[in-house]
């Protein structure tokens, strides 16, 4: 058995909080540009929200779709605050005020998250997704028409951006899912997922496990919230529609359900892409074709490195981003083939294509890989080791 | 001393009863054998017993205190846990991991301290893994520790459950058909390790079966249902020859 070492795990610990806080503040100097800081935040808010969604269909597979609902919460919890009691402090110290913000969005939607999850959380499956699904309406729509919320116009709040907030409240909501996993309380949240008879019959408690997961990722939501507001200068019931809720949970399916590093990955990739794309205004037809051959070549190549080859992960991994890299080129090569051909040489608005794209992939991706990205799987200091081609130390070994 | 007291209990879905009156005493260190027929209101009993379901009339002792209509979880805490009749694994996570969420409900960290990864927690989690590797060991998965509990071959998936039941500390075990699936040789195995969980954890048995051979063998007093009703109770040698079980249940001797 692995003895505990307070000495290790104190240096660990220290080393890692210096680290994070150092690389969140390098990062806050070195992203310049109103619109690039703008996006960046927006992309470590929508990691926030995934991972916390995460914790909530992922780790205790309770399946909700409202989580936008408790991102609006903390959204108008600050705007509110900053608008009324607190404008003061918000002219006067933005960077506590900020602080305080992400506080108070949180515990108001934790509250929020308790008070609907309590009675909801009884239900399994299809009949807890059309409850959350309206929760995530009914919040739209009474911040729609209250006049203290600003109705359909919405609030306008003191604009702090601030990356390292963002960037930090980030790592916080993924140290948090992964200290949990690390634990026996993680293995009993992962149990519910996978039998609730079954655990309830070990003695676990079904029902405070479902609602503690709900009530923290709300809490991160609610923060996550706070910030978006603070990072937009303004909120308004249409950036939390039910399009945020599905996007959130896109996210979590896609980088595979459970997965931390997956779930992170997978939002801050479709975050970025269709950002990136809003930037081309107007393509060849070519250009798109070209794209898309690209994008089946690379299909069909998996396809067969998957029938064919059983390898070991470094090996599997080599060929499958290999399939890729012969895609991208492909797609290269064909786009610039097919934009010398006259007759798709007319234009085309680029933005027609931003949504689109993004559907087909995913499709691909859901037809190939039903379990996600990352599947199960987690980004270890082991795994990395393996793709290196060293002996893993194996941390889950125990002395037999 | 009694430690599992079933008091004229019933339940009823709808019309059918499927647990008539049903009572009986099981003492501490006993090895208590539950037969039947199929739909015979075996399992029906066990989930009365648990908590799953809440029995319509009578009552349930354990120790001497009654547990009609505790949940699950609060029951399970008391000391009585089970396995069930079709394999109920937490199928993705490890043998290991399985174990570790059977002795959950014995740790004593707060949640706070695993959110942050505090010491404490990650003692009482070395802990529960240090334990868990200690009843893998008894049930013979050692190796099998951190493979995936659905990849495990069907016998072993068994083995797995009793060894995750076991993590609980319980003072009555109840086994829904354990021996379902198993070879002869597995049977024989699983013979004796229920003796021995038994004698070295001391722990009371109630186990359903429907291999005679394995109920006869390892039983040290059977009780028989049919149609939700008792019609027998005694030692393996009388329950043989007992004329209402041959009709009901063992047919007649060939």
């Amino acid at each position: 058995m692995k003895e505990f070492q307070f000495g290790k795990w104190f240096s660990v610990r220290l080393l890692s909080f210096v680290v994070v806080l150092v690389v969140c503040f390098l990062l806050d100097r070195l992203v310049q540009g109103s619109y690039s800081r703008f996006l960046f935040c927006l992309a470590g808010i929508y990691v926030t929200l995934a991972v916390s969604l995460n914790l909530i269909n992922g780790i205790t597979g309770q399946f909700s779709i409202g989580h936008a609902a408790f991102y609006q919460i903390g959204a108008y919890t600050g705007a509110v605050l900053a608008a009324n009691k607190f404008s003061n402090l918000a002219a006067t110290k933005p960077f506590l005020w900020l602080f305080l913000s992400v506080i108070f969005g949180a515990i108001a939607a934790g509250i929020a998250g308790f008070v609907v999850g309590l009675p909801s959380l009884r239900l399994r499956g299809d009949y807890l997704a059309v409850v959350t699904l309206g929760i995530g309406e009914i919040v739209t729509i009474i911040a729609k028409n209250q006049p203290v919320l600003g109705e359909a116009y919405g609030l306008s709040a003191v604009k702090i951006q601030s990356v390292f907030f963002v960037l930090v409240l980030a790592v916080i909501c993924i140290a948090v899912s992964r200290n949990l996993l690390k634990t026996a309380h993680g293995l009993s949240f992962l149990a519910v997922r996978e039998d609730e008879i079954a655990s309830s019959a070990m003695g676990v408690n079904l029902t405070k496990i479902k609602v503690t997961a709900f009530v923290i990722g709300s809490c991160f939501a609610g923060a996550a919230g706070a910030l978006y507001t603070h990072t937009k200068g303004f909120v308004s019931p249409t950036d939390f529609s039910m399009d945020v809720s599905f996007l959130i949970l896109t996210m979590v399916v896609l980088g595979g359900t459970g997965s931390i590093t997956g779930t992170t990955i997978a939002a801050v990739t479709l975050f970025v892409i269709p950002e990136w794309m809003r930037n081309i205004p107007y393509v060849q037809m070519g250009t798109p074709l070209g794209v898309g051959i690209g994008i089946i070549a690379a299909v069909v190549l998996l396809r067969k490195v998957q029938e064919k080859f059983h390898g070991s992960g470094s090996k599997r991994l080599g060929f499958n981003l290999g399939s890729i890299a012969v895609g991208g080129i492909v797609a290269f090569v064909m786009a610039k083939v097919l934009v010398m051909i006259p007759a798709l040489q007319s234009m085309v608005n680029g933005q027609l294509f931003r949504m689109p794209v993004l559907a087909i992939t995913l499709v691909v991706l859901m037809l190939l890989r039903p379990q996600g990205i990352f599947g199960h799987h987690e980004f270890s200091w082991s795994w990395v080791q393996k793709l290196l081609g060293k002996k893993p130390v194996q941390e889950a070994e125990v002395a037999v | 001393m009694s430690i599992l007291t079933l008091n004229q209990a019933t339940i009823k879905f709808g019309g059918l009863t499927a647990v008539d009156a049903v009572s009986f005493e099981l003492n501490k260190g006993d090895l208590f054998g539950l037969i039947g027929p199929n739909g015979a209101g075996k399992t029906t009993c066990f989930n009365i017993i648990t908590g799953v379901y809440q029995p319509t009339s009578g009552q349930i002792l354990f120790n001497g205190k009654n547990i009609t209509g505790t949940p699950s979880n609060k029951i399970a805490q008391l000391g009585i846990c089970r396995t069930f009749q079709n394999i109920r694994l937490f199928q993705s996570m490890t043998s290991l991991e399985n174990v570790v969420v059977g002795g959950f409900l014995r740790h004593k960290s707060v949640l706070g301290s695993a959110l942050m990864y505090l010491p404490g927690a990650i003692k009482e989690t070395e802990k529960l893994k240090g334990q868990a590797m200690e009843l893998l060991q008894m049930v013979d998965l050692a190796d099998v520790a951190n493979t995936r509990s659905r990849d495990l071959p069907y016998g072993k998936q068994r083995r797995l459950e009793i060894a995750r039941a076991l993590a609980t500390q319980p003072q009555l075990l109840l086994l829904d058909e354990p021996a379902a699936g198993m070879n002869p040789q597995e049977k024989m195995e699983l013979l004796t390790m229920v003796k021995k969980i038994r004698d070295n954890l001391g722990v009371t048995v109630l186990l359903i079966e429907h291999d005679m051979k394995f109920v006869m063998n390892l039983c040290e007093r059977i009780f028989v249902l049919d149609h939700g009703e008792e019609i027998a109770q005694g030692p393996p040698s009388e329950i043989r020859n007992d004329p209402k079980v041959i009709a009901a249940y063992l047919g007649e001797a060939v």
